[in-house]
């Protein structure tokens, strides 16, 4: 799932000062699942920022409404009514939702409410990791299922660097060493051969480092 | 002159650890009480609480049981947790976590119930109204 931040609070009433009519639009998908911008944020967020505008004398009309998706035309449909009577929308779905939304109302200022952060999972209750950089080049059958591109510090794919201790990483100790997973792994699986394989330099062309990135199916265009 | 301070206060409490009939507060109007039962402590979600002061609570006192002897295990320290949260929400907004505590109480304590309304009025008499009601 993509995982998000909320804003600080501060910075959100920044963001929609120059507003009076204002939706807090949630994302029921990822930034659900991760605390940032499902339905139960939304609430607590326009109940957060009622009682601080009255605190501080401000008035504001604030509307809520969370739709399954923000990133795709046919749920982002159902926020039209809602969004034409605000004068403004603060979306709390990842930075895609939210130029999802630009896109389709093209008059309608559009305000990020959370910090897009990365592609993780949930390891247990109220911690999310990253595990994917999306390179555009997936190798995880070589190496056991764990990426080292994203969970090693040094991206090295031809074997750890060495400066691991007791399976931790030497840039950071809370941080599990990504090549003594994937080592631990491979044992398990029967296929440390796959580490005699040379993996050659990455190219990286598939990754945002070469552009934003665009997926064509000809076959699902009419 | 200025009209006396009335403090308004919202209770949410565990039905196991306190019940409102066991509370009395005959003879005294220097201050407004309003119970909300939960069938847990965890059930008070984060915007039950602000929504107590969006409608004018002055201070919001969450009643739990004792750690270690939740009847849903961990609803108390999950209450905990999110009351910690929200105080440093009301510290974000400007109205001052302070007004939002949390108290442990065995069940069916009449006595600790009242100590833990009356810290919360001596609490509430040096905070003054809520600035957001």
């Amino acid at each position: 799932m993509i995982v998000a931040e909320q804003k600080p609070l501060s910075e959100i009433k920044e963001i929609i000062a120059p507003y009076k009519k204002i939706l807090i639009l949630g994302c029921g998908t990822c930034v659900k699942t991760c605390f940032a911008g499902g339905e139960d944020e939304v609430a607590v967020l326009a109940s957060a920022l009622r009682l601080a505008c009255k605190k501080d004398g401000k008035e504001i009309e604030i509307e809520e409404l969370t739709i399954e998706r923000q990133c795709e035309d046919e749920f982002i449909r159902e926020s039209a009514p809602a969004i034409s009577r605000n004068q403004g929308v603060l979306s709390l779905a990842c930075g895609a939702g939210v130029q999802a939304l630009a896109r389709r109302f093209a008059k309608t200022p559009v305000l990020p409410g959370v910090n897009t952060t990365f592609i993780g999972v949930l390891e247990r209750q109220g911690i999310f990791t990253e595990e994917c950089s999306g390179c555009g080049n997936c190798r995880l059958d070589i190496f056991g299922g764990i990426c080292p591109v994203t969970r090693c510090a040094k991206k090295l794919l031809n074997g750890p660097c060495g400066g691991s201790q007791n399976g931790k990483c030497e840039i950071n100790p809370e941080t599990d060493c990504a090549w003594q997973l994937i080592i631990d792994r491979l044992k398990a699986l029967g296929q440390m051969d796959n580490l005699r394989r040379y993996i050659p330099p990455k190219n990286w062309r598939t990754s945002l480092s070469g552009g934003p990135r665009k997926l064509v199916r000809e076959d699902h265009i009419i | 002159m200025d009209k006396k301070f009335i403090p308004k206060i919202t209770v949410f409490h565990c039905i196991n650890a306190f019940s409102e009939a066991s509370w009395s507060s005959v003879g005294r109007d220097d201050f407004e009480i309003k119970f909300i039962k939960l069938p847990c402590s965890s059930m008070v979600k984060d915007v039950f609480l602000l929504r107590a002061f969006e409608a004018g609570a002055d201070g919001v006192v969450v009643l739990v049981c004792p750690e270690g002897q939740c009847r849903y295990v961990e609803g108390n320290i999950r209450a905990k947790k999110r009351v910690a949260w929200v105080q440093n929400l009301l510290d974000d907004i400007g109205i001052g976590g302070r007004r939002l505590s949390l108290s442990n109480m065995a069940a069916r304590d009449t006595a600790a119930a009242t100590q833990i309304i009356d810290d919360a009025l001596k609490n509430l008499a040096e905070l003054g109204p809520n600035p957001a009601a």
